[in-house]
C-alpha cells in the first residue's frame, strides 16, 4: 500500500459520512430528533431497518422546531442531491409531493392494507392526487391538560370541564396563591391553548370552517370574538415570569407544584414520567375543556426519488419498518405518542396514551379528529402564521379587544392568500 | 531602444491583480449574483422553493400590508438610532476616561472588552434571565427589600425593543471603546499642550479638538455598528425570539421566518431587497463624503 493510499483509507475510515451515497444497502434520513427520548425511538426504527440488511446514515438537523431541518432539506434538493427519506411535519409533505420530487408508496400502501390501518383523518398528510407519500409513526394529542394531583387535591379542584370552569378554577387557585396556570409568552405555546379554545368552545365543525377552510365568515364571527375573550381570561392565570420559557421548564413548574396546570401536546408526559411521577398518582392528564375533539399532529417520513435501485430497495424497506405494527408500539412507548396505526395493542402504555387511544376511537367516530394547528397542520405555513401573530399579539398586548385581534386575523389572512 | 518586458516585469505588473481575483470572482458570485438573484425571485411568486415567473410587485405590496413587517422596520429604526447613540456616547466616555493615564488601565481595559469576546447568543440568554422579573433584578430587588421595584420590560411588548438595546450596548460599548481609545492614543501631544497655553479649559480641549481628530475613528465605529444592528439576528432570536407576540420582530428575523417557517420565499426576497435598499440609502451617501473628504484631505 503507497502512502498516498493508505492516507486515503484513512480518511475514508475517519470521515465515514463523506461517501454515504456510495456505500451499498444504506439509506440516508434528514430528521429533527436530538432529544435522548427522540433518539433512542427512532432507533427502534433503524434497528428494524438493519435487519432488514440496510445501514441507516443519520443526517440529524435539530433546532428550531425542525425548521432548520427543513432548510438542509431545501439546500439538498435544490443542490440536486436530496436525502432517501425526510421526517415531515405538516404541510411539509404535501408540499414536496406537490414538486414531484417524491416517490410514490401505493403499491406499498395497496399490497399491506396500510390505508385501513390509519385514521381516515391523517390520510390527508399522507396521501395527495391518490398518490401515497409518506409513512407516519406516530401521533401526537395536542390539547392535553397536565395538572399536578396534589394541588388539585389539596384546594378541591376536579378536571374543568368547560373553559368557564378552567377560569373559576384559576380564579380559586390565584386567591389561595398558587399560580393556576404554567405558560410562556412564546407564540407557539400560547397557539397551543389558543387552539383548544377554538376546538373546545366552537366545536369541531367551527374549527373545520374558520381555521382549516379559513372562511372570512367564520373568521369573523362572535364565536372568534368569544373564542378571544377567553383567551384574555386565561392569560390572568400565569404568573409574570413567562418571558421565553421553554415549554419544559413550564412542565417542570407544574411537576415542583409551583403551578397547578400546564395545555400542552402529550410530549409534556415524557417531563413528569423522568421524575419518576406516575399518571392519576402524582400527576392528571385530562383534555382540555370544552366539546370533546382530538387535536393531533403525526410525523411522517416521505422518499425522495432517487436513480439509485439500491437506493430505493432501502426505501422500500424504511417504508415497511415505519409501518410495522411491533416498531410503531415500541417506539410510541419511548417517545411518549402513541402509535399513527390504530390497530396496535395498548396493554403496555400508561394511563395518559391509554386514553388517548380511547379519545381517539371516540374523535374518529364522531368526527372530532383535528389536525393541530400550531405544528401546522391545520392550514398551510403562511396561514398559520397570520394565527401566531394575531394570538401571540393579543396575548401580550393588554390593550388589544378581542374585536382588534379578529380584524387582524380577518385582514392578515386575506393578504397571505 | 526600448527593452521588451521580460517575464519577471510583467508577472510583476500583472500580480496584483491575479493575486486578486480569486476573491474578486468569489465577491462577484457570493454578494452580487446572489444580490440580482433575490432581486429575481422578489418579483416572483416562489412559495416553498424559488419559481421563476413575474408578478410584478405583489409581494412587496403583500409584505407591506403585514403587520409584523411594519413593526420590524419600526423597530430597526428605533434599535439602530439608541444603539448607535447610547454605544458610541458610551464608548467614547470610556475611551475619554481610560485615556486619562490612570493606573491599572490595561486590566479595566480587558473588561470592558470582554462581553465582546462572548457571541450574541449567549449574551441574548444571559440577559434574558438578568431581565426576566423572577430570576433577575428585579427579583433581587425585591429580595432586599425594595417591594416596589419593577422591571419587567421585557414582558410588555412596548418596552421590549430596549432590552435588546441594553444588551447590544452591553456587547458593543467596549468595542467602540478599544477604537475611540486607539485613535485617542494617536493624536499628538503637543496639540494639546498648544491648546493648553492658549487657555482652552479640558472640556473645550476634547469636546473642540480631540473629539473631532476622531472622525476616522467614528466612521469605522458607525459603519462596524450599523451592519451589526441591521444584522441583529441572533441577539434577538436569543433574547426574545421576537416577541412577546411580534414586539421585537426585526428585518433579519422577519426574512428568515417567512422564507424558511412561512412558505414565502417571495415576500421574504422582498423583505431582503428592501433592507438593502435601506442600508445603501442611508450609507452610500455617508461612504461617499466621508471617502471623497478623505482623498482631498490628503
Amino acid at each position: 500500500m503507497t502512502p498516498f493510499a493508505r492516507l486515503l483509507l484513512a480518511t475514508a475510515i475517519a470521515l465515514p459520512d463523506v461517501a454515504p451515497a456510495l456505500a451499498e444497502g444504506s439509506l440516508e434520513g434528514i430528521h429533527h430528533w436530538v432529544s435522548e427520548s427522540e433518539v433512542n425511538a427512532l432507533k427502534v426504527i433503524t434497528d428494524k431497518l438493519a435487519s432488514k440488511g440496510f445501514t441507516w446514515v443519520d443526517s440529524a438537523v435539530g433546532g428550531l422546531s425542525g425548521a432548520n431541518a427543513t432548510q438542509a432539506l431545501r439546500t439538498r434538493i435544490a443542490a440536486g442531491n436530496p436525502p432517501a427519506t425526510m421526517q415531515f411535519l405538516g404541510y411539509e409533505g404535501i408540499d414536496w409531493a406537490a414538486e414531484g420530487v417524491l416517490v410514490s408508496l401505493n403499491d406499498l400502501y395497496a399490497a399491506n392494507g396500510w390505508e385501513a390501518a390509519l385514521p381516515p383523518q391523517i390520510l390527508q398528510f399522507v396521501k395527495a392526487d391518490d398518490t401515497f407519500f409518506a409513512t407516519p409513526v406516530n401521533m401526537h394529542r395536542q390539547n392535553w391538560v397536565w395538572a399536578n394531583k396534589a394541588i388539585f387535591d389539596q384546594h378541591d379542584i376536579t378536571p374543568p370541564t368547560t373553559w368557564e370552569e378552567m377560569i373559576a378554577a384559576g380564579d380559586k387557585l390565584r386567591a389561595a396563591g398558587v399560580t393556576p396556570l404554567s405558560l410562556s409568552d412564546e407564540t407557539w405555546q400560547i397557539l397551543e391553548v389558543f387552539e383548544s379554545i377554538l376546538a373546545g368552545q366552537g366545536g369541531a365543525e367551527f374549527y373545520r370552517t374558520a381555521v382549516m377552510g379559513l372562511d372570512p365568515d367564520a373568521l369573523a364571527s362572535e364565536t372568534m370574538v368569544k373564542a378571544f375573550d377567553t383567551l384574555r381570561a386565561v392569560s390572568g392565570m400565569v404568573d409574570e415570569g413567562i418571558a421565553g420559557r421553554d415549554w419544559a421548564v413550564a412542565t417542570g413548574r407544574v411537576a415542583a407544584g409551583e403551578a397547578a396546570m400546564q395545555i400542552m401536546g402529550d410530549w409534556a408526559k415524557g417531563e413528569f414520567l423522568a421524575k419518576g411521577m406516575q399518571p392519576g398518582v402524582e400527576f392528571l392528564c385530562f383534555p382540555t375543556p370544552g366539546e370533546a375533539h382530538f387535536s393531533f399532529v403525526i410525523d411522517a417520513f416521505g422518499m425522495f426519488r432517487n436513480s439509485d435501485p439500491n437506493v430505493t430497495a432501502a426505501q422500500i424497506a424504511w417504508a415497511e419498518s415505519i409501518m410495522d405494527p411491533e416498531v410503531q408500539r415500541q417506539f410510541n412507548l419511548i417517545k411518549g405518542s402513541i402509535p399513527a396505526r390504530i390497530d396496535v395493542p395498548v396493554d403496555d402504555f400508561d394511563a395518559c396514551a391509554k386514553q388517548g387511544f380511547a379519545d381517539r376511537e371516540a374523535a374518529i367516530a364522531s368526527g372530532a379528529m383535528l389536525p393541530g394547528l400550531t405544528d401546522g397542520f391545520a392550514v398551510p405555513p403562511q396561514f398559520a402564521g397570520v394565527f401566531f401573530d394575531v394570538v401571540g399579539a393579543f396575548f401580550v398586548t393588554a390593550g388589544m379587544t378581542s374585536q382588534d385581534a379578529v380584524s387582524s386575523l380577518v385582514a392578515g389572512i386575506e393578504n397571505a392568500r | 531602444m526600448r527593452r521588451a518586458p521580460s517575464f519577471r516585469d510583467r508577472l510583476a505588473r500583472r500580480l496584483p491583480q491575479l493575486v486578486l481575483s480569486p476573491s474578486l470572482v468569489v465577491v462577484f458570485i457570493g454578494v452580487y449574483l446572489f444580490i440580482a438573484w433575490t432581486g429575481w425571485v422578489s418579483v416572483s411568486s416562489s412559495r416553498m422553493l424559488p419559481r421563476y415567473d413575474f408578478v410584478g410587485l405583489e409581494q412587496y405590496g403583500r409584505l407591506w400590508a403585514t403587520p409584523r413587517w411594519q413593526t420590524a422596520v419600526t423597530n430597526l429604526f428605533i434599535f439602530t438610532a439608541l444603539f448607535l447613540a447610547v454605544t458610541i456616547a458610551l464608548g467614547l466616555l470610556i475611551a475619554i476616561l481610560l485615556d486619562q493615564r490612570i493606573r491599572a488601565e490595561g486590566f479595566l481595559r480587558t473588561i470592558y472588552l470582554y462581553p465582546m469576546a462572548l457571541s450574541f447568543i449567549v449574551t441574548g440568554t444571559a440577559w434574558k434571565w438578568v431581565m426576566n422579573p423572577t430570576l433577575g433584578v428585579q427579583k433581587v430587588m425585591n429580595d432586599l427589600g425594595w417591594d416596589s421595584f419593577v422591571f419587567d420590560w421585557i414582558t410588555r411588548p412596548e418596552f421590549a425593543i430596549y432590552c435588546i438595546v441594553i444588551a447590544a450596548v452591553w456587547q458593543s460599548t467596549g468595542f467602540a471603546m478599544a477604537i475611540f481609545l486607539a485613535g485617542l492614543r494617536g493624536i499628538d501631544n503637543s496639540i494639546i499642550k498648544a491648546a493648553q497655553i492658549e487657555g482652552a479649559g479640558l472640556p473645550r480641549i476634547y469636546w473642540s479638538i480631540i473629539v473631532p481628530m476622531l472622525r476616522p475613528a467614528l466612521l469605522s465605529v458607525v459603519v462596524l455598528l450599523s451592519y451589526i444592528s441591521i444584522k441583529s439576528f441572533d441577539l434577538v432570536l436569543a433574547l426574545t425570539n421576537a416577541g412577546p407576540g411580534s414586539a421585537t420582530e426585526m428585518p433579519s428575523t422577519f426574512m428568515f421566518s417567512a422564507t424558511f417557517r412561512r412558505n414565502q420565499m417571495g415576500v421574504g426576497a422582498a423583505s431582503a431587497i428592501m433592507m438593502l435598499m435601506a442600508v445603501a440609502a442611508i450609507f452610500v451617501p455617508y461612504l461617499y463624503s466621508e471617502l471623497r473628504e478623505d482623498r482631498h484631505g490628503r
